[in-house]
């Protein structure tokens, strides 16, 4: 399933660049608010919580944030985690994102 | 950048499968919406968000943000984990395969942790201080190092002692960093036997160290390969494992219920205050033997060596000292811990010294006065522990018998029934919490006290309505010989004394924490001789009461007590404080004659007016009507005419020293007593002169400066005339 949905994206990230009708990208990034949204950072860490605002720096706040660590360097590894609450991610330490969905849902929502 | 970029995107290609541990939905995947975003962002106007209805500026302004080293306590530095820092060498053991520099490293270590523990008790983290070590955090890892072993669970040990008497004691509130010891293994297994493993360690340096010293043929192997340094090694060993040992008996003797290890204890800390000398001058040898250090930053370092101790990283821990921001801590340097150490033994000797007063009164001065060293949060927790055990005083006494021996009644009102007398029992209740306040730091000190001259107004008028209401009948009938309302009677006046008590300590601390600017000092002084003369009334009036009971419980019984024939005198208790009033009183008048003669300008303050200004000082006593009928328009009558030659007449410094100069006879064997009283007369005396000059030269002289100064006194300003 890992793998299909790693395709699939790929796939999808080249239509968005190429589909010039897609202006309402903003609409689609609003329906994406309140979902369990999933932001690894550089240092490592993830951060799991629901999506709650995003600014045009692409600084991201999620809401009921848990922390996901390592325990180790080298992955994978076993995973600590705690709460955190209200997190404000700034875009220059984000290094990837993703949003809990349905495959149908994910074709739909990246693709126009 | 392009290093970056490259790195960015193999993560970015990993995250998948890294994001795999974090289980998606049922039936749902993780989808990337990364290009999404991106495309987004350069959709958004400048200043334009994306949000739901719900969002809220102001709440997302509290947003902890990520990857900021004064907000995310969970910033990855080095380490991912304890584990990986041990996998990578960063607490190795044995320390090292030469012998010589392990003994070296384990006493930086030592020394290291000793800073760490002072930090701790001055306020920081345990996570960040003491935990900061790796061998602390596995505790099974150093069993193979013996010497290392004990002296890592000794101090697992004497944290978790140390943890509980602040918690117990509850001191804290305003320190409540200091407790929180989540997720620490403040307990490994076999700590409880640290003591015999310190122990068994002790004896294996000794012996080295009288083979050492013998000429005998060496049979047991050195302790460390340099044979030349063997000596002095065991004995800076010897030393810091004593130092813990005794420590940590100061401790178990001090919890002793009742306090009955106090003298036990005493015998502990003179140890310990030996083997921390020791320790000190060990230093000298230490930091010749370490090689290729830079003596100049000997001062800041945290060993005595002056070496950088292996095995500490205070970023593994960050996350445990949660909710608190990661802060950046500055350990106190070893010099400085071991002045803690000696200033918090020197404390604890202090408390282990005290008698046991069953006079309030007693506890009182006695707990005031060790405030005035300024102890730390452990010597304080630790006095108050032994002070209130199980709601009794000292574990021992109950508190209707320390109320009714603190009121001057007769010891046989001790056990009368009314002690479970609701309001007797609510009394009880507020002695103990003002006890426990007494013992809390300074700032804190002052605002809890501010509050509980709520409650102890508030019980005092409860008491007296209940009284008009119980006894009205029996004062008109019986002219007055009911024991129970003798005994309410001195209570009531009792509670009102400890009201006005702790009014004065109110308006007292406020110097200390110089709360107070000089052009407030006239109002401070008035308020404090208004409540200091309420004090002597009700001290006066029990004093009075007491004696007439005494007489006739003597005259009844017909025994021939010393009270019988001596006429009432006034208690030097209460001369005393009059000589303090009489300063008062000299100071505010003398601050408020030089205002109104305008020799003190006092420009307006540009933020709130005289009246505000009283009014924020003295809130918390005006809210209890302590005094009653007290206002600032009370204030203002009785400054508005005081004039500098009215002053020399009647010149209240000249009574202060009078008064002090007569009593000191009654305190011959109270040294604290008198203490006070010739800093009462140095005060005095200064500024009756400095009356006198003002008198004479003031009008003529405008270029006069005068200033108020605290060398003599704590509280009670010296004038000092200049001439510019």
């Amino acid at each position: 399933m890992e793998q299909e949905s790693g395709g699939s994206m790929v796939q999808v990230g080249c239509n968005v660049e190429s589909n010039p009708d897609s202006l309402d990208r903003v609409g689609k990034v609003r329906k994406l608010l309140f979902r369990r949204m999933l932001i690894g950072i550089k240092d490592g860490r993830f951060f799991l919580g629901s999506f709650y605002c995003m600014d045009k720096q692409g600084n991201i706040i999620l809401q009921d944030a848990v922390e996901y660590r390592s325990t180790r360097r080298s992955s994978p590894s076993p995973m600590e985690q705690r709460c955190l609450g209200l997190i404000l991610i700034p875009n220059s330490c984000r290094v990837s994102c993703h949003v809990d969905s349905t495959i149908d849902e994910q074709l739909a929502l990246l693709s126009v | 950048m392009a290093d970056k970029e490259a790195e960015e995107r193999t993560v970015g290609a990993h995250a998948p499968q890294m994001a795999s541990p974090i289980p998606s939905g049922e039936h749902t995947v993780w989808a990337d919406v990364s290009p999404l975003l991106e495309a987004a962002c350069g959709d958004l106007q400048d200043g334009e968000l994306i949000h739901g209805e719900n969002f809220n500026l102001f709440s997302a302004m509290s947003a902890l943000e990520i990857m900021d080293p004064k907000m995310d306590s969970g910033m990855i530095c080095k380490y991912y984990s304890v584990d990986e820092a041990i996998e990578n060498g960063a607490a190795p053991i044995p320390l090292s395969f030469d012998g010589t520099v392990d003994v070296q490293c384990t006493i930086d270590i030592m020394d290291h942790l000793l800073s760490c523990e002072a930090t701790w008790h001055k306020g920081h983290s345990l996570a960040q201080t003491v935990f900061s070590c790796i061998y602390l955090l596995r505790p099974d890892r150093t069993s193979s190092h013996a010497l290392l072993h004990s002296y890592c669970s000794v101090i697992r040990a004497t944290c978790k002692a140390v943890i509980a008497v602040v918690s117990d004691a509850r001191t804290h509130e305003e320190e409540d960093l200091f407790i929180m010891a989540y997720g620490l293994p403040l307990s490994g297994d076999g700590d409880e036997k640290c003591l015999s493993m310190l122990n068994a360690v002790e004896e294996t340096i000794c012996r080295q160290l009288r083979a050492c010293k013998s000429s005998l043929p060496k049979t047991a192997e050195p302790f460390q390969s340099n044979f030349d340094l063997e000596e002095d090694y065991c004995r800076a060993l010897l030393c810091r494992l004593r130092f813990r040992k005794h420590f940590y008996h100061v401790l178990t003797c001090m919890r002793r219920p009742q306090g009955r290890g106090l003298e036990l204890a005493r015998k502990h800390i003179a140890s310990c205050l030996l083997e921390l000398d020791l320790i000190r001058n060990s230093s000298t040898f230490l930091s010749n033997n370490s090689f290729g250090m830079n003596k100049d930053g000997l001062e800041d370092m945290t060993t005595a060596s002056g070496r950088q101790p292996l095995g500490f990283d205070s970023s593994l821990n960050c996350r445990l000292s949660a909710p608190t921001p990661p802060r950046a801590i500055k350990l106190l340097s070893w010099k400085k811990a071991v002045d803690y150490f000696v200033k918090l033994l020197h404390d604890l000797d202090n408390i282990c010294s005290y008698s046991l007063d069953p006079l309030l009164e007693g506890v009182f001065r006695f707990v005031v006065q060790f405030q005035k060293t300024q102890p730390d949060l452990v010597a304080r927790s630790l006095l108050q522990f032994l002070l209130v055990q199980d709601g009794k005083l000292y574990g021992r006494d109950p508190l209707y018998a320390v109320i009714t021996k603190a009121a001057g009644l007769p010891e046989s009102a001790k056990n009368h029934e009314n002690q479970k007398n609701q309001y007797i029992v609510q009394l009880g209740q507020l002695v103990i919490n003002l006890l426990k306040v007494l013992c809390t730091n300074s700032a804190w000190q002052r605002r809890k006290l501010g509050k509980i001259l709520q409650d102890w107004r508030v019980i005092y008028m409860q008491m007296e309505m209940a009284f008009k209401r119980d006894f009205s009948e029996i004062l008109s009938i019986s002219n007055g010989e009911n024991a129970w309302m003798k005994i309410f009677q001195h209570i009531l006046i009792w509670v009102e004394e400890q009201t006005y008590w702790i009014s004065t300590r109110f308006l007292v601390l406020g110097f200390e924490l110089e709360l107070y600017s000089p052009s407030q000092y006239c109002m401070v002084y008035w308020y404090l001789s208004v409540v200091l003369i309420k004090l002597v009334e009700k001290i006066h009036l029990r004093a009075l009461m007491s004696n007439e009971t005494g007489k006739r419980k003597g005259k009844k019984k017909g025994a021939s007590s010393k009270d019988i024939g001596k006429d009432f005198r006034i208690p030097p208790a209460v001369s005393f404080l009059q000589c303090q009033i009489c300063l008062a009183e000299g100071l505010l008048m003398m601050l408020a004659a030089l205002r109104n003669e305008h020799i003190i300008v006092q420009s307006p303050s540009p933020f709130n007016s005289e009246y505000e200004r009283f009014f924020q000082h003295f809130e918390l006593l005006q809210k209890a009507c302590i005094p009653d009928n007290i206002t600032f328009d009370s204030y203002e009558q009785s400054t508005r005419l005081a004039r500098i030659s009215n002053l020399v007449t009647y010149n209240c410094f000249k009574d202060a020293q009078k008064i002090a100069k007569e009593v000191k006879s009654s305190f011959s064997n109270d040294p604290e007593k008198l203490a006070e009283l010739r800093r009462i007369e140095l005060v005095a005396e200064h500024n009756s002169v400095a009356l006198n000059l003002i008198h004479k030269v003031g009008a003529l002289d405008p270029s006069l400066k005068i200033s108020f100064e605290f060398n003599h006194h704590p509280y009670f300003g010296t004038a000092l005339v200049k001439r510019s």
